[in-house]
């Protein structure tokens, strides 16, 4: 039993390592498939802007939090 | 399928595999070198299979049942998140707030684990080589069937795997020590970025949209988290203002 409980953990690990930054992806996502049934190509930009602006947040974020 | 997205698939699988691939060689040789050869092995096979009964069953259930544009949006939502999650580990590691991953430490904390070999059959030594190729194993599986899962791309990205853990078990077996010289961090950072360009491409497609310059935008994608990146880790390392 101990072997299937850290498999299912190591596959839910697989995808989330913080749960609020993959929640944000997650919202990106929603909000950006949104842009792009209104908007079209155009709101490709907005949705691989907002996922690498969530990159640098999150990272820097842990950054300090390591340092502090 | 052009053959550069052919290449690129094949890539990224068999970056993503040789990464994973080296961590499953650290826990064999450990468990291999300390008790011998003969149950790590036949628990290294055991995984194997298994891994490969994965492969088949789950890449042809979603490439035979899940639509197109379903498979895309899923499958783009999780490379996104799994490169993500690969992505932001290495930022940490580069900016030094994460230890780097050392295969020489991996190894002495697996011998420290372990006795002396065992008389007659040495059930220790198979369930942890079944276990540490098995889970290692898992994010092979799910890099090969994600990259490959859309697009027709299951055979670049299965041979991609293939190659890596053929490659990598024979570099095991001439040196027969951990592979510490393999620039593993460097390469989960690079994978990352791959896997988080190619999840952001797909989800994209997805969602209806189609990218301008269609899959060579994975290059542009491919510049945009590197910058990213190396702007996260510049932010890291930078000293507070008082």
């Amino acid at each position: 039993m101990s072997f299937l409980r850290v498999a299912v953990q190591r596959v839910v690990g697989l995808f989330v390592g913080d749960w609020l930054q993959s929640a944000v992806v997650l919202v990106i996502i929603a909000v950006g498939w949104m842009a792009v049934l209104r908007f079209g190509p155009p709101a490709l930009a907005l949705l691989v802007l907002l996922l690498a602006v969530q990159l640098v947040w999150f990272a820097r974020a842990e950054g300090k939090r390591a340092r502090s | 399928m052009a053959m550069g997205q052919q290449l690129f698939i094949f890539g990224a699988a068999f970056l993503g595999s040789a990464v994973e691939a080296t961590e499953a060689l650290t826990i064999v040789l450990a468990v291999g070198l300390t008790r011998g050869w003969r149950e790590p092995l036949l628990g290294t096979l055991a995984a194997v299979v298994a891994l490969g009964l994965l492969v088949v069953v789950f890449g042809q259930l979603i490439v035979t049942r899940v639509p197109e544009e379903a498979l895309k949006l899923l499958v783009g939502t999780l490379l996104l998140l799994f490169g993500l999650r690969w992505l932001h580990k290495a930022v940490l590691r580069s900016a030094g707030v994460v230890a780097m991953h050392d295969e020489d430490h991996a190894y002495q904390q697996t011998v420290a684990q372990l006795g002396a070999a065992a008389a007659g059959r040495d059930w220790v030594g198979f369930i942890l080589a079944l276990k540490g190729v098995f889970l290692e194993g898992l994010e092979v599986v799910f890099i090969v069937i994600a990259v490959g899962g859309t697009g027709g791309g299951m055979p670049a990205a299965v041979a991609g795997g293939l190659v890596a853990a053929a490659a990598v078990a024979g570099a095991g077996l001439v040196v027969r020590k951990p592979l510490a010289r393999v620039p593993e961090n460097t390469l989960k950072y690079a994978v990352g970025i791959l896997l988080t360009s190619l999840g952001t491409f797909w989800a994209a497609e997805g969602m209806g949209a189609s990218w301008p310059l269609d899959f060579a935008s994975i290059l542009g994608l491919v510049v945009v988290y590197l910058v990213a990146s190396r702007l996260a880790i510049f932010l890291i390392r930078r000293p507070a203002v008082a």
